[in-house]
Formats: structure tokens, sequence, C-alpha cells
């Protein structure tokens, strides 16, 4: 945009060897009335239209941020004031921009009649006022990267080292359950499970009776109360109390408020009376239901293992790796055919197969053009969600990216080698094995290590779409806050990338 | 053994290639053909392997005609010319024993030949071959590995596989330098004198066809224009000269032509 060579020039090139249709002052004045009208009587048409709409988009984007920023007040002008109130650099800047715009638009058309060139400060400004409101649209904040820092740190610091998650150590309980039937039966309910030596044990008497109930002002009605005693228990060691309905869902008895614990004498005795706690299981009338009472004593943790976030994280990582192969598969597999149409040296035969080639390779930058994601998208609904729906996803960018690369390796191999294999006598087949193919080789082997090394960078992130893989735990992960778990799966996308990357780098140099 | 009669040649853009060329080959006869490029030298000899089909007349191999040879008797006609081209036309990314093997292609069984299973016999064949051209050492390396001289000793020891009657030579040398220009030809020169293989080459250098060929015909715009022998060529006349090589030519040196623009 140097001495006002605007991009309107090319265009106008033809009408701009003619004389201006008005004087300066007044192409100025037309200006400032519509700005461009000026250029366009100077015969500078686009470089008119083009002040125009610059101007007239500023405008309009200036009113739509006005109207957000005011929009609950009652009149335009509480609107612009209540507007200022809220942004009042940024409005102020835009504003003021504006008019220099505006005014500076009046000196270009008179600059343009007099001395055929215009000012480039004008498209300066224009540029400069765009930013200025991109800035405000997409709501850039540069603060909050420091005033959020702190409440950022906690979450950021566990994804970057999350591997106090990756392993767990389970606690080793010590559990001795009685079973108590419900409702409450006429005779003296389940015994107490047999005594095993070195076991703990307990006794509930009675032990059938009713679960607590709501009253009809929501009050709770406190069940059968049951006198439990231990015996066998770890002395001086916690015991909990749990309670594990007939669905087989357990849960820990509380006694006023707070967990019920009871620690056992030094015999490892204890005995405790409680409430038959508020269940709301299923209730079949007439039918007893089996619940168990267990004590449940931590005697310890066990060895370390991988945690399930880490399994999981393995798992869906070679999922991953596996859906990036088999996405590869087929599409190399599928984008062979395709290829051959798309090479313009095998198809510039008729003009039949020429129009075959022209429809195949635009088809082909259609289908590259969207991206794998949206694909991904279209998948699920397709085929539902999962793998199968990225693999799906990936296969049909890949036919279309491979088709490409791959079309334009034929289109560049060498006809000499053809022609000498054709002399010695050899048949068709032949001098496609020892002509062509080697050297399609090396492309194709180039080509496919690298869409593999594409794809699988892809499917880590087309679970986040529920396409499956790795990118589909770690979304959860984030979604329950579980930073340390989405650490995992960075920190495996991350590692896998950088290794297929080298790897796939290596392949390719030695099959250069 | 070849008998070329009024071959013409249109390709579909209209170019005449070759007008009406006639001329016969007999055995053992190391013939080399001159003119300028485009004068339809390469056309000429891809006709008598059939590589591009004449729009008209007859080329016959040993009572054959070529010409209207289709399928299996082409591949036959062609596994007896073996070729050697300028720019070598070897499989670049194939090893060099590869190459050579790939001269037995019109002999071996189909079936064999896609999954490169030759018997031992050809496999010492080709040995030999690329010892007789003193490159054996370099049978296991890629083509691409080895410079223009030595691709071009692989391309005479694939020809030589076929164990051709007659070897055509596209230029052969055009793309070398002048030592190894020497070299090839004289490989080529021993393949007809020690076993009598029948030798058709276009060339540039007219001191080199003074020094090799034993028959020379020049083509000009596609019309054969000279016959004669290489002794003919030193005894050559600036008129015959210029019939060949153009109205601009300038003979220099050993009769080397300089044309302008070339």
């Amino acid at each position: 945009m140097t001495s006002g060579a605007g991009p309107a020039d090319h265009g106008a090139a033809m009408a701009e060897d003619l004389p201006p249709l008005v004087p300066p002052w007044a192409a100025g004045l037309a200006s400032l009335v519509i700005p461009g009208l000026g250029q366009a009587l100077a015969r500078s048409v686009w470089r008119g239209v083009l002040i125009l709409c610059s101007l007239a988009s500023i405008a309009g984007m200036l009113v739509w941020r006005i109207a957000l920023l005011g929009h609950l007040q009652p009149t335009p002008l509480a609107m612009v004031r209540k507007a200022f109130e809220l942004q009042p650099l940024f409005l102020v800047i835009a504003c003021a921009c504006f008019v220099a715009s505006w005014v500076w638009n009046a000196r270009d058309a008179v600059l343009r009649v007099r001395r055929r060139r215009g000012s480039p400060l004008l498209f300066a400004l224009v540029l400069f006022t765009f930013f200025a409101l991109g800035w405000q649209i997409s709501e850039i904040v540069p603060s909050r990267l420091v005033t959020d820092f702190p409440q950022a740190m906690r979450p950021l610091g566990q994804v970057i080292w999350p591997w106090q998650s990756a392993v767990t150590r389970e606690p080793q309980l010590s559990v001795a359950g009685a079973s108590i039937t419900v409702p409450k039966s006429p005779g003296p309910g389940p015994s107490a499970d047999p005594v095993t030596a070195g076991q703990p044990h307990i006794v509930s008497v009675p032990s059938t009776g009713n679960l607590s109930t709501l009253d009809d002002n929501n009050q709770v009605v406190p069940g059968t109360t049951l006198a439990v005693t231990g015996t066998g228990f770890k002395p001086g060691v916690q015991v909990e109390l749990w309670w594990v309905d007939p669905l087989r869902n357990a849960f820990r008895l509380r006694k006023g408020g707070s967990y019920l614990v009871v620690t056992p004498d030094s015999s490892g005795n204890f005995s405790v009376s409680l409430a038959m706690p508020y269940s709301i299981g299923p209730q079949e009338k007439g039918k007893d239901q089996p619940h168990r009472l267990e004590a449940r004593q931590n005697l310890g943790f066990g060895p370390a293992h991988a945690s399930e976030a880490l399994v999981l994280t393995v798992q869906r990582m070679v999922e991953t790796i596996f859906m990036g192969m088999m996405a590869t598969l087929f599409g190399i597999i599928l984008s062979i055919p395709v290829s051959f149409l798309a090479a313009r040296n095998i198809m510039s035969g008729s003009p039949v197969t020429l129009a075959i080639y022209y429809a195949t390779r635009t088809v082909m930058n259609v289908i590259r053009a969207i991206e794998p994601l949206i694909w991904a998208l279209i998948a699920v609904v397709w085929v539902g969600l999962g793998p199968f729906a990225g693999i799906v996803a990936l296969t049909v960018h890949s036919v279309a990216a491979l088709g490409k690369l791959y079309s334009e390796a034929i289109e560049g191999i060498d006809a000499g080698p053809i022609e000498a294999i054709q002399a010695t006598g050899a048949n068709r087949l032949q001098t496609i094995v020892y002509a062509v193919v080697p050297q399609m080789i090396s492309p194709f082997v180039s080509f496919s290590i690298y869409r593999w090394d594409v794809n699988v960078r892809m499917s880590t992130v087309i679970g986040l779409v529920g396409g499956g893989g790795v990118g589909f735990i770690l979304v959860q992960y984030i979604r329950l806050l579980d930073y340390r778990a989405a650490g995992i799966a960075v920190w495996f996308i991350a590692v896998t990338v950088a290794v297929l990357d080298y790897v796939s780098a290596e392949i390719r140099r030695r099959f250069q | 053994m070849l008998e070329v009669r009024n071959l013409t040649k249109v390709y579909p853009d209209g170019t005449v290639a070759l007008r009406d060329v006639s001329f016969s080959v007999e055995p053992g006869e190391f013939l080399i053909i001159i003119g300028l490029s485009g004068s339809g030298k390469s056309t000429l000899l891809r006709c008598i392997n059939r590589l591009i089909d004449p729009t008209q007349g007859t080329i016959t191999w040993d009572g054959v005609d070529v010409t209207a040879a289709q399928g299996e008797q082409l591949r036959r006609v062609r596994r007896q010319i073996g070729m050697v081209f300028q720019q070598f036309n070897l499989v670049k990314r194939s090893s060099v024993l590869t190459n050579v093997l790939a001269g037995r292609l019109g002999y071996v069984s189909p079936a064999a030949s896609l999954v490169h299973r030759f018997s031992a016999a050809d496999r010492q064949a080709a040995q030999r071959a690329l010892q007789r051209v003193g490159i054996a050492d370099k049978a296991r390396k890629q083509a691409r590995e080895l410079s223009g001289g030595q691709q071009q000793r692989v391309g005479i020891a694939r020809a030589l596989m076929q164990q051709p009657r007659m070897i055509l030579a596209d230029e052969p040398v055009a793309s070398l330098d002048p030592v190894l220009a020497h070299s090839i030809l004289g490989h080529l020169e021993e393949l007809n004198r020690v076993d009598h293989i029948t030798v058709l080459c276009s060339l540039h250098y007219l001191d080199l066809v003074q020094r090799y060929a034993s028959r020379v015909i020049g083509l000009r715009d596609g019309r054969l224009v000279w016959r004669g022998t290489g002794d003919d060529i030193r005894r050559m006349t600036d008129l015959e000269f210029k019939e060949i090589y153009g109205e601009d030519a300038v003979r220099t040196g050993a009769g080397r032509p300089l044309v302008e623009g070339e």
C-alpha cells in the first residue's frame, strides 16, 4: 500500500488513464458525504468501492458492539452511554479511527484527483480499526493470563506431572459379615456366619428387622436396633460398619450424623448397637430380602500397581494406534484405484477419461478440505460412538489425501524404463512388475508411512467428538476435572506422537 | 536380415518423423545412423522393435513382418533385438543384477518372473554379462548409485542377456564424456566382431562414426539423404555434409558438426 497504489488499481487501470470527472475540492466534498464517491469520480472506482465497503462494515460492527454492550438500556443514547462506560478505551479508539478514516478518505479523494495518487495512511487507518474491532470482538483479555494463573496452577501442575495417579495401592480389608432379613419376620432370622479360625466374626441380635423409613412429614422413623458383637478383629484398628443391600450396593452406616466407627479392644472384640439404615432399594411385598451387615477393618495397603487411569490410557492408546493403522490400511487399499483415476498421464487418453479425471480430482479436493474431525462427527451419526467411527472418518480423509499423493507419484513415473523393459520382449504384466512397480515403491511407502503418522496423530483428537481412542477418555477426564488422569493421557499422546514422528521420518529417509 | 521398406511415421499431432525410408541391414554390420536432433533417428530405431507403431511401410525381420506382428509374435521378435538408450533407461531403484536379469524377460516363464525368480543359469549368465562389461562387482548395488558410464554398461549387459542377434543403440554415448564414449562403443564393437551381433546405432559425433561404422546412413527431416561407409565420412564433401546437417552447419575438426543454436 505504498504511494497509494492500492489493490484497486489493477482493475481500474484503463479508466484511470482518463481525466478525473470533477475538480479536487468537489471530489473531497463528495467523499465526505459518501466515502469513496470522490475516488469514484476521480475514476478510481474500485478504490472507492473498497473504501465504502470498509467504512460501512466498520460502522456496522461499531453499532453491533455498542448495541451488545448496552443491550439492557431503553434508548439508543443510553446504550451508547452504557457502552462507553463499560469499554471506554476500545470505543474511543475505534470511533476515533473511524472518524479519522472518514476524514482521511476525503483527503484521499482530493489527492487522487490532483496527483493521481492517494493516501497510504488511509488504508493503514482502516486496517488498524479492523484490528481494534477484532481485539474486542474476539474478547482478548491478556491480563487474564496473569490474574487467572494462580487458579490454573493446580490443574496445570497435575497435567504436567500426573504420575502420582499412575499407581494405586489397594487397601487390604479384613471383612466379617452377618445376614439380616428384611422385613422383620416372626422367626429368629438367619443364623450368624460360621466361625473360621483366624478370621474376624460378627453376630447381630436380632438378625431380622425393619429398615428405617420416612413418615409423611419426611421424618426418619428409625429401624430395628441391632446389637452387634465382633470377635477376632485386630486390636486397636478402627472398624467401619457397612450395609450391603440385596442389589449389592454397599454404603457406610452413620450414627448421629457421622460415620459409625468402633475400635476393638485389646483382645480384638467390640460390641455396638445400631439402627437399621434407610435404604431405597426395591421392596417386594411379602418376600424376605437378604441384606448384609459388614464390619470392615483396613489392615494397611497392598503392593503398588498401575492405576485404572494408567491402564485405561494405555489400552486406549493402543486402540488409537491401531485405529490409525486400520484407517491407513483401508485408505491405502481404497486410494490405489482412485489414484489411477486421478493421474493425468493415465486418464488423458479420451474426453471421457479426462472427465473422470477432473471429477475424481474435484471430489478428492472437497473431501480433503473437510477436516477429519468433521468427518468423525458425521461418522458417529452413521455408525455410532466408538473407534469404528474414527476409522471411518480417517479412512475417508486418507483416501482423498493418499489418492492425490499417489496419483502425483504415478504422474511422475519415468517412461524410459518402461520402453526398455518392453524392448526385451516382456509382456504387459512383466513390464508393470519390472518397470512401473519399482518406481512406485519408494513414494508409495513414503506417503503411506507419512499418512499413518498423520492418522495416529488425528485419531488422538478424533476421540474428542466420540470417535474412540485416547481422546475419548481424555475429554472424559477433563470433564470430570480429573486433571491427573487427563495428564496421563496427554503425556501418552505427546510421547506417542513424538516417537511416531521420528520413526516415520526415519523410515521415509531410508526409502529415499 | 532386416529390411525396411517405405517407412513413414506421422505422430498424432501431425509431426512427420519419417518419410518413405528404405534400407536393409546385413548380418554382422555396424550400421550407424547420423542426422540432427529431430531428424527421425530415434523414431526409426523404435519402429524396428515396434516401441512406436509406424504409419506406413513394412519392416521385415528374418522373413517376419514386424509391422504386422502382434502379441506373442511381436515379443519373439523383440527378444532377439537388444536395445541401448541415451538415458540408459535402467530401473534406478532396482539392483544392477535385477536390471540385467530383466533382459531375460522375453524368454523366462511369465509366472516365475513376476516373483523375481530366475534360473541359476540365467543368474550365472547375468554375472558373466556384467563381467564382460567390467562391472561384476556392482551387481548388488542399486542402479542409481552407478555413474553414467557404468549405467550404460548395465544397459549393454541387459541387452546381452537377450542373446540378441541385433542391438539397437539410440545415441548410446550422447550423455557421456568422450573417453567413456569410446569405452561404450568399444563394448558394442566387441559384441559386433566377436559375437557377430549386428549393431544399429545412432550417433552425433562424426569422429566416432568414422572410427566404428561399417556403413552409415544419414537422415534429414525424416528422409534418408545419405548412404556410405565409415571411410566415406572422411571423404564427405561440404555439400554432402550440408545435405545432412543443413545449410547453417559448420564443419570443424574431424568432421564434428557445429550447428548454430545447438
